[in-house]
């Protein structure tokens, strides 16, 4: 989209940058971001649209490196650039800040890479008519509100964005990359008298992501969310005890997704937790032994890219072995910094599926807990330890061949101990989940369940 | 010290006269309720740790055209601010708008603007509100409302800022050795202090008016292995708000240590004395987002059913707020975090009692679930930014005071826990349930702290959980907002830390988190 209000152009600032002698180097990153949204709700028994809205948007952001009169060290500073303002006083400030800032040196790679892994980051219905794709969804969400269900539809939501990036850096390399990211979040209530005559109701909400359209079964999604919230009345409380329990791939994306930075480099360096090559991951584990590999190349996956934020190639990435430790994730940075060789930084967390299905898991032991739902999990990167309210589960009695639903109480949960016998399933599935607070996604494609042993639930 | 206020930031002057001309385009349509926001923030961080300095320097500005055509809030925003690219973005939104069918069997609920007149009469107004918005004041007038600051916090340069900060990670080091921790074992320190300057506007037919905030923020954090401690300091105003006393710093470390020590908690029920801080997360997930109008107007809040039938979720003990009409708070000049003066959908900041001893009052609102639920609109029409779309959303959530020393609640409880450290929290407003996470608990034995810190039954986080109407009813006692001394308080309002809240999984939203110290008995931790 043309843009009328502009001072400058990036080529501008990249020769400006080139030319102060102060600058050692520099990140440019540009995004152009198309939204649409609708919000959906039921208004006196008929479907309305609460919310519509469409936003369009233009960033510049510039991670400038200054050198500083000490040896070995540099300033830095990361800065979003306008261009409806003059370029000269936003650099002049910029330049004046990062020269009070204090860093170990680096640099940017000096060899620009030739070819490129060709890799699938954007659903091309959606990047060539983003507004057909909304009216299409929406009428498939309206044709789910309208089937017949012992449950009442509460709300909807159906976020689309393309997500057109540049990256431009000092070293000479330009690399331009689409991405396309779709959120859809339904609710749905169910009521039924209980048994002090008054009305009982509850709910249960079911959330998703997905890069590329194939990603998300919205009729899936409504008929599990009802599914789910017509058993949310035949609930009772948990045993307080230590169980078995089957967690699923959102869970599971989101503990090995903290475990990552235990992998990092960026933790070696500043002396923060860490787990260092030949090490074990999960201490003494006698489950299935974790493999675990960074792969940027996944279709549409969350954190699927050529190229990391430093220009360097990116290709899949085996980071844990059969539980052993095999490699650190270096970017350029920390590579420089611990005299390391940079590696593959992004991608999505793939993880080697185990061997039983989900039915074995729901046997593996007299009982076993499937939690369905958390209401919050809170996972501690640094301790890997988890914890959260259940907002809905089942337990397996397999010995009463017993089926019961569960709610309330809470299970508190640590990767080193509760992964030491666990099983994992044998389907893969993708999960992708972005935050507005992160440039990227959070990407995992492994088994759709696990069954972590002797996790502490107090009811 | 001399009182100055936030200024409507002059460069803005000509886009605020080109939004308001843009406002017949979005009222061209029958019962077309027409509606301009914009949103300016401006923030600067810089952190320092044991490694290295950085800055970072972000500025997020865009305009949100509204049209409300009784059925449907529709929005356009963008960052695109040039006048004639505004009114064709004006013009082409409104055709996009015109061409939509309203939807088949819906109530139509038409929305008429307020005037000043209007908005001054029906509220019950915060004096320093009210103080801002000039006399006879019309639908030409610009009214400005800006924060009070004692301390200007822009006229620190980046040099001076980054200096402070090692300052603070020295004298954590030197508090280190004083508190017998030795520094070896602190493995990582780091201090961050942001700085923003948040610039709105908001326009229609009958109102034209600004609003400037000055956010400031400091966060040190303590780490020994895995164990972590952190504190937090700010609020809205200027450097004032972020005075880090001798003794947190103390408190820090020795927290930390005791970490390294401590034990995992049993799962069970405990009598445990909640901190302020975690007294408005319980506030906050039990009867704040429960509350929320939007919620209640999808069918997906219990409190909306609670309300209407009268039935009490909680003791006498149990009266909810929230408030973002917090100028000042336990004796600090500063506003509290989730304060401003109006909302993102432009109606003017009110207390309001969410939870009256145990009974539901009405829901706070935004533009939208007001009209559809037919109760009253309170200024929590909330976004991310201006990107994302409007929600009923809290400001500052808290439980009045009680009358009650800390020491006597301790007394009181004789046995059990104290809570201090939030760790996050979550709602369940259909099913009732309740989250909330506390990073460790500290013991008390005979009423007096015994310096023993106990973790989750895993090594990390405690959960608090419940029905929420069972934790409200577990509400022994509350302590007064300066719970140091049995003397009467002179502050009108509690603290509120600086906290932020999502709407279940995602729209992030600055909001206080305070209030008095809550005596709980038998509550579920684990």
């Amino acid at each position: 989209m043309k843009r009328t209000t502009q001072n400058w152009t990036l080529d501008t600032l990249k020769n400006e940058l080139n030319r102060r002698k102060e600058v050692k180097g520099w990140i440019i990153t540009q995004e152009h971001i198309h939204r649409r949204e609708r919000y959906f709700m039921l208004d006196g028994g008929a479907l309305i649209t609460d919310q519509d809205r469409e936003v369009r948007s233009q960033s510049i952001s510039a991670k400038i490196f200054v050198g500083l009169p000490k040896a070995g060290r540099q300033g830095e500073i990361s800065k979003k650039l306008f261009p409806a303002l003059p370029l000269t006083p936003q650099l002049d400030s910029a330049i004046a800040a990062a020269r009070q800032t204090d860093h170990q040196a680096w640099s940017l790679p000096g060899a620009i890479p030739k070819e490129l892994p060709e890799v699938l980051t954007a659903d091309a219905r959606m990047a060539e008519d983003l507004e057909g794709v909304m009216t299409g969804l929406t009428r498939r969400m309206g044709a789910a509100v309208a089937r017949r269900r012992p449950t009442t539809f509460s709300s909807a939501e159906l976020f689309l964005s393309i997500h057109d990036h540049e990256l431009h850096l000092s070293n000479g390399l330009v690399h331009r990359s689409s991405q396309s990211r779709i959120y859809s979040e339904a609710a749905y209530s169910f009521t039924r008298p209980g048994a002090d005559g008054k009305p009982h109701s509850d709910e249960y909400l079911n959330t998703r992501w997905a890069v590329s359209l194939d990603d998300l079964p919205v009729e899936e999604l409504f008929d599990e969310t009802s599914d789910r919230a017509e058993h949310s009345l035949d609930v009772r409380k948990p045993e307080t005890g230590r169980y078995p329990v089957i967690v699923d791939a959102d869970v599971l994306a989101a503990l090995f997704s903290s475990q990552l930075t235990q992998l990092s480099s960026m933790n070696a360096y500043h002396g923060l937790p860490f787990v260092k090559p030949g090490d074990e991951l999960v201490p003494n584990a006698s489950g299935d032994p974790l493999t675990i590999t960074l792969d940027p190349s996944l279709p549409y996956g969350a954190d699927t890219a050529a190229l990391s934020e430093h220009g360097l190639i990116q290709t899949p990435f085996k980071l844990v072995d059969r539980n052993r430790v095999v490699a650190t994730a270096t970017d350029k940075r920390f590579a420089d910094y611990l005299s390391a060789v940079p590696t593959t930084v992004r991608g999505s967390i793939v993880v080697d599926p185990g061997t039983l299905s989900y039915e074995e898991l729901t046997r593996r032991a007299p009982k076993v807990l499937e939690i369905l739902q958390f209401s919050g999990l809170f996972v501690d990167a640094n301790s890997g330890t988890f914890s959260s309210e259940i907002r809905l589960a089942r337990l397996f009695d397999n010995e009463k061949k017993s089926v019961t639903y569960l709610k309330g109480g809470s299970l508190s949960g640590s990767f080193r101990e509760n992964f030491r016998g666990a099983r994992l399933s044998n389907r893969p599935v993708k999960r992708a989940h972005f935050s507005s607070d992160a440039p990227t996604g959070d990407g995992y494609y492994g088994p759709d369940f696990a069954l972590l042993t002797d996790v502490s639930v107090v009811g | 010290m001399e009182i100055k206020r936030a200024p409507f930031s002059a460069d803005l002057r000509d886009l605020r006269q080109s939004l308001k001309q843009l406002l017949p385009l979005l009222e061209n349509g029958p019962d077309w309720y027409g509606s301009i926001y914009f949103e300016r923030k401006s923030s600067k961080t810089y952190s320092a740790n044991l490694k290295q300095t950085q800055v970072s320097d972000q500025v997020s500005q865009g305009a949100v055209l509204r049209i409300y055509d009784g059925y449907t809030l529709f929005e356009q925003a963008t960052d695109e601010l040039e006048p004639a690219s505004l009114r064709s973005f004006a013009q082409s939104f409104a055709e996009r708008v015109a061409a939509t069918r309203p939807p088949e069997g819906a109530r139509k609920r038409p929305y008429r603007a307020v005037s000043w007149s209007e908005r001054v009469a029906s509220a019950k107004l915060d004096p320093e509100l009210l103080l801002q918005i000039p006399n006879g004041t019309s639908a030409e007038t610009p009214v400005h409302f800006g924060i009070r600051f004692q301390r200007y916090p822009k006229a620190a340069t980046a040099a001076e800022t980054l200096a402070r900060l090692n300052e603070l990670i020295a004298r954590i080091k030197a508090t280190a050795a004083e508190a017998g921790f030795p520094q070896e074992e602190l493995t990582f320190i780091t201090a961050r202090e942001s700085f923003s300057d948040e610039q709105s506007i908001f326009i229609d037919r009958e109102t034209d008016m600004s609003q400037a905030l000055y956010r400031v923020a400091l966060t040190l954090i303590t780490m020994s292995g895995s164990d972590r401690t952190f504190l937090r300091l700010g609020g809205l105003g200027g450097l004032e708000t972020l005075e880090v006393k001798p003794e947190e710093l103390r408190t820090l470390l020795v927290n930390l240590k005791g970490l390294k020590k401590a034990e995992r908690l049993a799962p069970g029920k405990y009598p445990v004395i909640f901190g302020p801080v975690l007294t408005g997360v319980l506030a906050h997930e039990a009867f704040g987002h429960s509350q929320e109008g939007d919620t209640c107007a999808r069918g997906r809040s219990k409190a909306w059913e609670l309300h209407k039938s009268g039935e009490r979720v909680g003791n006498e003990q149990a009266t909810i707020l929230n408030n973002p009409a917090i100028y000042e708070m336990a004796g600090e000049p500063y506003a509290a975090w989730g304060s401003y003066f109006f909302d993102e959908e432009g109606w003017l900041a009110q207390e309001q009692v969410l939870l009256d001893r145990g009974a539901l009052t009405p829901p706070m609102t935004n533009l939208t679930s007001s009209l559809r639920l037919g109760v009253p609109r309170t200024a929590n029409g909330k976004r991310e930014n201006w990107a994302s779309g409007v929600y009923t959303r809290q400001t500052n959530t808290y439980f009045s005071p009680g009358d009650q020393t800390l020491d006597q609640l301790l007394s009181r409880m004789k046995n059990g826990f104290i809570a201090l450290h939030p760790a996050g929290g979550m709602e369940d407003p259909k099913g009732m349930g309740i989250q909330v996470g506390i990073s460790f608990l500290e013991e008390v034995k005979d009423g007096k702290l015994t310096g023993r810190l106990f973790k989750g039954p895993a090594g990390g986080d405690i959960q608090l959980t419940g029905y929420t109407p069972d934790v409200l009813n577990s509400i022994v006692a509350k302590s007064k907002i300066d719970a140091t001394t049995s003397a009467p308080d002179r502050s009108r309002h509690p603290f509120n830390d600086a906290g932020g809240c999502g709407k279940y999984h995602k729209e992030f939203v600055f909001a206080g988190c305070g209030g008095p110290y809550l005596l709980l008995d038998q509550v579920i931790l684990g």
